[in-house]
């Protein structure tokens, strides 16, 4: 394990002022509810700007649509993006992960099929993992897929899938064969299944407070023809661990909270500030830099070909932690009782942090399951 | 477009990380780091040290030194940290040593430790349990003026030859015992002056710190010096800077070995038939404790290469808030995880956790680290807020 401190080139700086200048053009402070990190708004239109700009699939090849960009620059436009609380629900996950995935083990035709419009920011994706029974022992789903002619067809249900009721498709992790003794991971396959698909039933599971992310996806007989197998039957879980990676370590995990800090700034301004309030701005301010810089490192590290998954759930642990620990600051400091429908932006945004933070240590993977994850990579350390 | 540049890169020569970690690695063995302590230091230590020439790491070499840049300073002090050196390496390099430099005052043979100037406000009591002065470190236009020495105070005549006469006490001076002069800075008369005092003309009476570490008590009685004005940019904010970077360096090195100490230990320790980091609950100890590793050694290099350009106010600042505020995390996890091994001497822990414990409140606490961070935080305003995460010292200006 070993982060190096990295720091922006200059043309990384040019992009980082250009992402900048976009934002204060399009959504000048003021004129926008800030969203919460990744679980921002959908807007179809959002996402088409930043693509028209080359910001969503930017790391994918420019054969498939994409920019030849490296994981550093997405970063760049990923963290500023967040900071900012910008509306980039819809392209989230197809331009973190499934584009990588079916870039990695897809085939021509699936790369050609999917690649450009995820680029163009058309495409949104729900993720197909969890079940009724299997959680962290993703192992363990049941959902299965079985053989028919030219295709696949599937039954059973997957749970907590955010946004299938907004999004066009959804990767699944399937079961192909029965579990075998010994080999837990055999028979497992991915899949790319429209959300339109015959037999495809999307149900609510509403958030606890009310709003409407949850889906309960429940197959029946839905028929998933052989050209939406991604890679090898069988290899799923490889894959699958492989996508996860993607997901972990970078500004997603820790700066949720920031627009609600960033807001408690703005409205405190003019107005004498305790010692105890200003501080805090401080030690916050303190303590991003520094996950700031881990996180940066692994992007880095990322484009100079190293696989960084323990770094990366180290830094998703400690992200989605220190998410929570900023909450918890503000809640102290703050005398009144907020309300999400206050009249301040900043009592709405902490109410909703309150409310909805603690599935950051979550999603994605618990913060237990990281440090099983992140503890087997910590022996390999000279002592 | 405009076409932005990065800085010129800082880069640490690999030789010196391997020179340093090689000569601690054989002389401070567990054995050699608990003798310093009970002898209150480990003179064929710094010897050898001093052969490497990285006692002067970082000092001009036209003022004596060994020239070289503050961030291989750093990194020197990074491996001080790891393995528990018992040496006054910053005190005499780049904190003693840099303030003689930069006001050309004679360095004496031997070793050189440094009065560590007062850093924020907090609630100190004296060494004997009385609550201490304040002191002023406003110099009152007058022949003397009293001044700020470490949590003690002093008062001070300077005259116009250079030659001074000190009184009044200085505390937690580091290895202020083993010292040929003992270093301070103070205002005098609106200008910041570099006081030399040979350590002759002192009483010293000896105090450890929780690691067992000196940080003595000076009596000046009157003790003549050399006091020679500083040029700009060196005072004691300047040093409090340097000092609290050599901390973060210091710890960034011992929270990097507790760590690997305790992964190592966790997975020798059996009980219930399987290795103790087997289970859930010690793997969450584990990888806290690595990610405050990872998150104080990531600070101090940052801090160290923006020093290393030139001011960096927010990088110190945010690295000693972070390094503490790690420091009681980390040790808390990796004691946990030890059992009660690790609350023995036999059992070399303790090295690096009551060094953590001491260093963290060197140099500023958290408090005054929060509240100098939180004026540059509510200065920027709420635009300048990520700005100043992303780009430091350089959004300030």
């Amino acid at each position: 394990m070993r982060f190096t401190p990295t720091e922006l080139t200059g043309p990384e700086l040019d992009l980082q002022a250009e992402v900048r200048e976009f934002l204060a053009s399009e959504l000048p402070p003021g004129t926008h509810e800030p969203c919460l990190g990744m679980a921002a708004d959908h807007d179809r239109e959002f996402s088409a700007k930043m693509a028209a700009r080359g910001w969503v699939g930017m790391a994918l090849p420019s054969r498939w649509g994409g920019s030849d960009r490296t994981a550093v620059q997405r970063f760049i436009v990923v963290e500023e993006m967040l900071r900012w609380g910008a509306p980039v629900g819809h392209h989230w996950v197809a331009d973190r992960q499934t584009g990588n995935v079916i870039l990695k083990f897809g085939t021509d035709e699936q790369r050609e099929r999917f690649l450009p419009p995820i680029c163009r920011g058309e495409l949104g994706f729900s993720i197909g993992m969890s079940e009724p029974d299997s959680g962290s022992d993703l192992a363990s789903v049941s959902t299965r897929a079985e053989r028919a002619d030219d295709g696949w067809v599937v039954n059973g249900t997957k749970i907590w899938t955010s946004n299938a009721h907004m999004n066009d498709w959804f990767i699944c992790l399937l079961r192909t064969a029965p579990m075998e003794d010994g080999n837990k991971h055999a028979g497992l396959s991915q899949f790319l299944i429209d959300l339109q698909s015959p037999g495809l039933e999307i149900s609510p599971i509403p958030f606890l407070d009310g709003s409407h992310h949850f889906n309960e996806v429940t197959f029946h007989d839905v028929f998933v023809p052989d050209i939406n197998v991604v890679g090898q039957p069988g290899m799923g879980w490889h894959q699958n661990t492989t996508e996860m990676a993607y997901e972990r370590g970078g500004p997603d995990r820790w700066l949720s909270p920031f627009s609600t800090v960033e807001q408690l700034l703005r409205e405190a301004a003019g107005t004498p500030m305790e010692d105890a309030v200003s501080g805090l701005f401080g030690e916050l301010a303190a303590r991003w830099w520094g996950i700031r810089n881990l996180s940066l490192s692994v992007a880095r590290l990322i484009d100079e070909g190293e696989a960084p998954s323990v770094e990366s759930a180290l830094v998703k642990e400690m992200g989605t932690r220190y998410e929570q620990e900023v909450v918890e600051k503000l809640v102290q400091l703050i005398d009144e009782e907020y309300s999400p429908e206050s009249e301040s932006l900043f009592e709405r945004l902490l109410a909703q942090c309150v409310v909805t933070f603690p599935g950051n240590t979550i999603r994605g993977g618990t913060i237990e399951i990281l440090r099983s994850v992140a503890s087997k990579g910590l022996e390999g350390l000279p002592a | 477009m405009t076409v932005r540049t990065a800085p010129e890169p800082v880069v640490v020569d690999e030789l010196i990380t391997e020179t340093a970690d090689r000569l601690f690695g054989e002389l401070c063995t567990h054995e050699a780091v608990q003798a310093a302590e009970d002898n209150g230091g480990a003179p064929d230590i710094w010897e050898a040290f001093c052969e490497t020439g990285f006692d002067l790491i970082a000092v001009p070499e036209a003022a004596g030194g060994s020239g070289g840049t503050l961030a291989e300073a750093i990194e020197v002090l990074r491996l001080v940290g790891y393995h528990s050196a018992p040496i006054p390496a910053a005190e005499n390099g780049i904190l003693g040593g840099w303030l003689l430099a930069e006001a050309g005052l004679q360095r004496p043979d031997g070793l050189v430790t440094v009065v560590p100037p007062r850093v924020g406000s907090g609630l100190r009591m004296a060494s004997d349990g009385r609550s201490a002065s304040t002191g002023s470190s406003a110099g009152d236009g007058t022949a003397a003026c009293k001044t700020d020495a470490g949590t003690g105070s002093c008062t001070i005549e300077i005259d116009n030859d250079g030659s001074a006469r000190l009184s009044g006490t200085a505390e937690r001076v580091p290895w202020a015992r083993s010292a040929e002069a003992i270093v301070c800075i103070c205002e005098y008369d609106g200008t910041s002056m570099v006081v030399s005092v040979p350590a002759s003309e002192c009483t010293i009476t000896p105090l450890p710190n929780m690691a067992g570490e000196p940080r003595d008590t000076v009596s000046f009685d009157g003790a003549t010096a050399r006091a020679a004005p500083a040029p700009d940019g060196v005072d004691a904010d300047a040093l409090a800077q340097r000092g609290a970077l050599s901390r973060v360096a210091l710890m960034a090195g011992a929270i990097e070995k507790m760590c690997q100490l305790t992964v190592s230990y966790t997975n020798e320790r059996v009980q219930f038939g399987r290795p103790v980091a087997r289970f859930q609950a010690v793997q969450q100890h584990l990888v806290w404790a690595a990610q405050d590793a990872a998150l104080v050694r990531m600070a101090a290099e940052i801090a160290a290469r923006e020093a290393t350009r030139g001011d960096a106010p927010f990088e110190i600042a945010a690295a000693k808030l972070v390094a503490n505020q790690a420091a009681a995390r980390a040790t808390k996890a990796c004691h946990q995880a030890h059992g009660a091994m690790g609350m023995t001497q036999e059992y070399p822990l303790h090295h690096f956790s009551r060094r953590l414990w001491s260093w963290r409140k060197e140099y500023g606490a958290d408090a005054h680290w929060s509240a100098v961070l939180g004026e540059m935080a509510t200065g920027v305003g709420a635009e300048g807020l990520y700005p100043l995460i992303t780009s430091g010292t350089a959004a300030l200006a």
